[in-house]
């Protein structure tokens, strides 16, 4: 089994498969899928059991939901993937990127108003920025406050570091969670969070409620463009530092790594994922409630990336597009499925806790190093397997 | 695996697909599908449960039918496993099923105010609508009042109204247990709340109503002062508020965010319920923690609707809290999950009434007279112009030998 293992391994270093050839698969999937969910879906002529299936196992508002995790595990991978900081606070960029566009996009601040390039009529009250610029807002914030954050916090290493990450996490939803009333001033409307958000403007068109295909488009882009930065990161100086961090800091700063400015610098990168994620989001849901951003957000995050293959920009997007789905779709379209077949009422939703629970240590337990592992954490997780490969052939065969 | 093992495998494969398709044909055209978007997962599950029980049972004792048409339920759940209790993700998700659902007219739901914020604007765009919905417990007023900034007008970009509520809401609930505390004899009353959505609604809705009828509020702000869940006690806050000498303590909130110790530590510096009152709403009934409290004793609380315990002892109220105990063999958790069953009722009223489309079918619930002889719940159940129901029954209860005991129902104007 082991030696089947690395054998498998060495025949996929031998043939490494180009970014060039992933980023082709991406957009072809991209288009398919667009293709599904723009032109055959609402066409009446589809057969119904199709439509149904469709619609029980993908829906289209499951796939843009999974795309926004796709933006913020790719984020996330920067800063533990990367650089092998662990981040239990991730939350806390999606929760920033969130109020950004519930703040700039919405009626909520009635006090003022401002319309910058905004397709909403100009009699609203509220800030009413485009969405394209909000996005480069919440970015530009995310990562304004990924260095206040990580300025401080990075100075230490490992679990003190996660326990930090863990504080601040903490720390900024509760903001939120609390910022009805902070002398007199209304900052987040507390639980009650901010709904009804301006539509996305593409210049043809607003994009209204039901325009997936559309959103789906703007949901891949954004996607794409992590993709793009995680790539071209990952193959220059600031990304052979942060490898090199990761391996070993002691090392690194050796070899003339400045430790403080290379590890900022990934946090404010994933930071800016996560806020270009949380505009997404809200967008996506219609509102921004300070109940979203948990501490269970954060690892669902961390999980993506692990299971995806930390480190692994296609391995991150699988996991998180697996995990999400799993998530929103999978479980609950299971079990309805079940009942219906077999005429039972099992009570599904008390088991989403085991079937997830279970899904995670099965995932563990046969791909530890991620659904598309990157090659040099196979390596570092393969080390017993190499000693097994000394071993005569027969006593394998037991 | 053998070749004869993989061609087994593709046909039974095959065969199951075959009958998925076949039974969803067989389903056909004419039914139609109401559902019910509820949190089955987390804290709310057992709340979500019995009021799923509920609505199943009703619609089998209408026979599956809506007048001419035969219905079916779905049953939505807006919680994830991730997230552990409402998901606003899921909201959005689900309010997107409804819509893609081909044969769905009517949604029963939701638990949470918040979810149905997201849900709301999405079926009223319903490109076939707007879509029904009628909600068995959200209080919120914002979803059909003037409330916060642009509420409720936001709700409805299409300006029609398609959604419906068979619950008060808090606005009332607080105004009704101000209207109490005075006829008590209550003078000086200090306002607490927990700084959530409902929470702070019910507090904001009693001191303004307190303030009206002439009671001094001695705690600041419009909603009293918020209480942290994560305090371990709360000996300084109620020290601080004994110096003012207030005659009761109205704590607007749930009790799931530490209010047991609220209670407790409340009891501990200003003395038991008959000397310093206590009055708590609907976020502090249907638990049995809080009735176990012996602080609890003597804590008046108050709910929207009519609490079980003041429903009509006969006729279909009566019949169907005890068809329901004979089909489940427990009893509901709460009133709200036999509202689900009147939210139900409604919608079937509705069905029966319309010639089957969505876009009909919301229409003809704003119509809806459902006799008190016929209601689940024992009160004629209608809408005003906003949706509302007209029964703004708040019900008061006193805790007494650990169990709530109803004192009696006040009827706000």
């Amino acid at each position: 089994m082991a030696t089947r293992a690395a054998r498998k391994a060495k025949k996929a270093a031998k043939q490494p498969v180009s970014h060039r050839t992933w980023a082709l698969g991406y957009l072809a999937v991209a288009a398919v899928m667009f293709a599904v969910y723009q032109y055959a879906l609402p066409w009446e002529g589809l057969p119904l059991p199709i439509y149904d299936f469709l619609q029980l196992w993908l829906p289209p508002s499951s796939v843009n939901e999974a795309l926004v995790y796709v933006i913020c595990a790719l984020g996330l991978n920067i800063v533990v993937g990367y650089a092998g900081l662990l981040d239990l606070g991730y939350v806390a960029f999606w929760a920033i990127g969130g109020y950004s566009a519930g703040w700039f996009m919405s009626n909520f601040f009635e006090q003022w108003k401002f319309h910058g390039l905004s397709s909403v009529a100009t009699t609203e009250p509220g800030l009413h920025i485009n969405f394209w610029l909000v996005l480069v807002i919440g970015g530009a914030v995310c990562a304004f406050f990924g260095v206040v954050i990580g300025a401080p916090t990075l100075r230490l290493k490992s679990d003190y570091l996660a326990l930090v990450t863990l504080g601040f996490g903490e720390i900024i939803p509760q903001i939120f969670f609390n910022g009805e009333n902070i002398n007199g001033f209304n900052l987040s409307n507390g639980t009650k969070g901010i709904t009804r958000l301006d539509p996305i403007p593409t210049g043809v068109k607003d994009l209204g409620p039901f325009d997936f295909g559309s959103k789906f488009v703007v949901f891949v882009l954004l996607a794409a463009i992590m993709v793009f930065i995680s790539l071209q990161l990952r193959r220059g100086r600031l990304g052979r530092a942060w490898l090199a961090i990761r391996e070993d800091e002691l090392a690194a700063s050796m070899m003339g790594v400045p430790l403080m400015r290379t590890k900022l610098a990934s946090y404010a990168v994933g930071a800016v994922a996560g806020g270009i994620g949380g505009v997404a989001f809200a967008t996506h849901v219609d509102g921004v409630y300070a109940e979203r951003f948990n501490f269970s957000i954060s690892i669902f995050l961390l999980a993506m990336v692990v299971l995806g293959g930390m480190g692994n920009v296609w391995g991150v997007i699988l996991g998180a597009f697996i995990l999400a789905w799993v998530n929103s779709t999978g479980l609950p379209a299971l079990g309805d499925t079940f009942n219906s077949q077999f005429g039972t009422e099992v009570d599904f939703p008390s088991f989403t806790f085991l079937l997830f629970g279970l899904v995670l240590i099965l995932m563990i337990l046969f791909k530890r190093e991620g659904l598309i592992p990157e090659s040099r954490l196979r390596l570092v997780l393969h080390e017993g397997d190499a000693d097994e490969e000394l071993k005569p052939a027969h006593e394998e065969e037991k | 695996m053998s070749k004869k093992l993989k061609a087994l495998a593709a046909v039974g494969a095959a065969a199951v697909a075959m009958s998925v398709v076949m039974t969803t044909q067989a389903q056909g055209a004419t039914t139609l599908v109401v559902s019910t978007d509820l949190p089955l997962q987390g804290g709310s599950k057992d709340q979500s449960d019995t009021t799923n029980e509920a609505v199943a049972l009703l619609i089998k004792q209408a026979g599956g039918k809506a007048g001419k048409y035969n219905v079916t339920l779905k049953k939505y759940d807006d919680s994830t496993a991730a997230k552990g209790s409402w998901d606003d993700a899921q909201c959005a998700k689900n309010a997107q099923a409804h819509v893609a659902n081909r044969n769905e007219v009517a949604v029963m739901g939701t638990y949470n105010s918040g979810c149905a914020k997201i849900i709301v604007p999405v079926l009223n765009q319903d490109p076939k609508g707007p879509m029904l919905m009628v909600s068995n417990a959200n209080t919120n007023p914002g979803l059909t009042k003037p409330w916060n900034a642009g509420e409720p007008e936001k709700y409805y970009p299409t300006g029609k109204r398609n959604y419906f509520r068979v619950v008060t809401t808090d606005d009332n609930q607080g105004a009704a247990a101000a209207n109490f505390a005075k006829s008590e004899g209550v003078k000086k009353v200090y306002v607490l709340n927990d700084r959530q959505t409902y929470g702070q609604g019910v507090a904001q809705a009693f001191t303004t109503e307190a303030k009206k009828i002439g009671l001094t509020v001695l705690s600041d702000g419009t909603a009293g002062e918020g209480w942290d869940d994560k305090q371990p006690n709360y000996e300084a806050l109620f020290t601080k508020i004994k110096a003012l000498s207030p005659d009761m303590i109205y704590i607007g909130g749930i009790f799931d965010l530490n209010g047991g110790q609220l209670v407790k530590d409340k009891v501990k510096i200003l003395g038991d319920n008959k000397t310093v009152k206590l009055m708590a709403p609907d976020g502090f009934t249907g638990y049995p923690d809080f009735l176990a409290l012996k602080e609890a004793d003597g804590a008046y609380l108050s709910f929207t609707g009519l609490a079980i315990d003041f429903f009509p002892k006969s006729g279909a109220a009566a019949k169907f809290l005890a068809d329901y105990k004979k089909e489940y063999k427990h009893e509901p958790t709460g009133a709200f999950s036999v509202y689900g069953a009147a939210a139900m009722q409604v919608i079937l009223d509705a069905i029966s009434r319309s010639n089957g489309t969505r876009a009909d079918v919301f229409k003809k619930a704003a119509t809806t007279k459902i006799s008190a002889t016929k209601s689940v719940v024992g009160k004629a159940i209608s809408f005003d112009k906003n949706g509302d129901t007209t029964n703004r029954d708040i019900t008061i209860e006193i805790v007494k030998g650990g169990a709530e005991v109803g004192l009696k129902v006040i009827t706000v104007k």
